[in-house]
């Protein structure tokens, strides 16, 4: 609720900025960097880190506490509280510009609260839809489902397909598509649609990593998807020995992708 | 699920069925003691070697995967599951010998 408030805050402050052409005053300019704020939160974020580190370490030699007691319940992760907190301070500070969209994606990132992380998520699609930065949300479009929920998900991805930015766009066509590029029949007329619609974005798009991701969900399921003809693998096994994956042909073959680790 | 393949193995021994692993421990060494250690029975290809890397080729994105091929090496299954993966095996291995008897 106070990092939404926050934000709202950060919404009005940046507009009434925006709408002033008064040159920044000196004290504007003495402002860290968004670069520098960025290093900053990135240091809480590992000092957040390696003190649950250190905290589990320490429960786990079984140390007791100056008073005999047992140590207090290990937690199941680091506490990312004041990094999120942090983060919607400058997501303020830099309202209005596209350098929020870097503290909104950690503000998304490090908040524990549904609410928190659908704020930040929803401030990013209103100020910055268009931006290239919001490409950064991308990677995160896979897990809206689980962390916040499938509809929100889906509306999330709706809104960035509508993006200026081509990148932007592709994230969520990705998104959008992955499943049926898996799982349709290979012949329907779904999965052509999808399969289309991802080649010509894979042109389209600047991030070469994209660009490969959305080709490889075809390769992998065009290739190594159920139906297709295994290519044969040429190989040496442990001892040395060449062999072949088609000298089992003729059998039933459980391949198995495996190590000791 | 060393166990699981093991008896895999071990129950398929006379039928139409073949484990083939695809091992991507960081050196042979490694991977022969976990072979010895856990008395592994499957032959198992360097997923590093003759230039290549077949998980790469195959595009394998977690550990384990597990791929079942047909007697004509078409793909009948593909991912994480096991159980799933070895019931998909021996419905196979099962069709194949129904006329024997």
């Amino acid at each position: 609720m106070r990092i939404a408030l926050v934000l709202a805050g950060s919404l009005l402050l940046g507009s009434v900025a925006a709408q002033d052409p008064v040159a920044p005053k000196p004290e504007a300019q003495a402002k860290a960097s968004a670069a520098d704020c960025a290093a900053a939160v990135k240091q809480m974020q590992q000092k957040a880190y390696s003190d649950w580190r250190a905290d589990l370490k320490k429960a786990r030699e079984g140390t007791a506490t100056d008073d005999g007691k047992p140590v207090k319940a290990m937690r199941m992760s680091a506490d990312y509280g004041p990094v999120a907190e942090k983060a919607a301070v400058f997501a303020a500070q830099f309202a209005g510009t596209d350098d929020a969209v870097q503290f909104l994606m950690l503000v998304v990132q490090y908040s524990s609260g549904k609410d928190a992380q659908k704020a930040g998520i929803e401030q990013m699609l209103k100020s910055h839809i268009d931006s290239p930065e919001l490409a950064k949300m991308g990677r995160m479009l896979g897990s809206l489902d689980r962390r916040i929920s499938p509809e929100f998900a889906a509306s999330t991805k709706q809104r960035m397909l509508e993006s200026k930015n081509a990148d932007v766009r592709g994230w969520a066509l990705l998104a959008t598509h992955q499943a049926t590029i898996e799982t349709a029949d290979r012949d329907g007329a779904e999965y052509g649609t999808a399969k289309t619609a991802l080649l010509a974005a894979a042109e389209a798009v600047e991030d070469a990593r994209l660009a490969k991701d959305m080709r490889s969900a075809i390769d992998l399921r065009e290739k190594y998807g159920v139906g297709c003809e295994a290519p044969d693998i040429a190989g040496v096994d442990l001892d040395g020995v060449d062999f072949k994956l088609s000298d089992y042909k003729g059998k039933v073959i459980f391949l198995d992708f495996w190590g000791d680790w | 699920m060393y166990p699981h393949e093991r008896s895999l193995v071990e129950e398929m021994k006379d039928k139409p069925f073949a484990l083939i692993g695809v091992n991507s421990d960081s050196s042979v060494e490694k991977a022969k003691a976990a072979i010895a250690k856990n008395s592994l029975n499957w032959r198992s290809f360097q997923n590093k070697g003759n230039g290549g890397e077949i998980s790469k080729d195959w595009s394998i994105k977690g550990w384990p995967t597990v791929v079942v091929l047909d007697a004509n090496m078409k793909i009948q299954y593909r991912g994480h599951n096991g159980e799933e993966a070895t019931k998909i095996a021996e419905a196979l291995v099962a069709k194949m010998t129904a006329g024997d008897k």
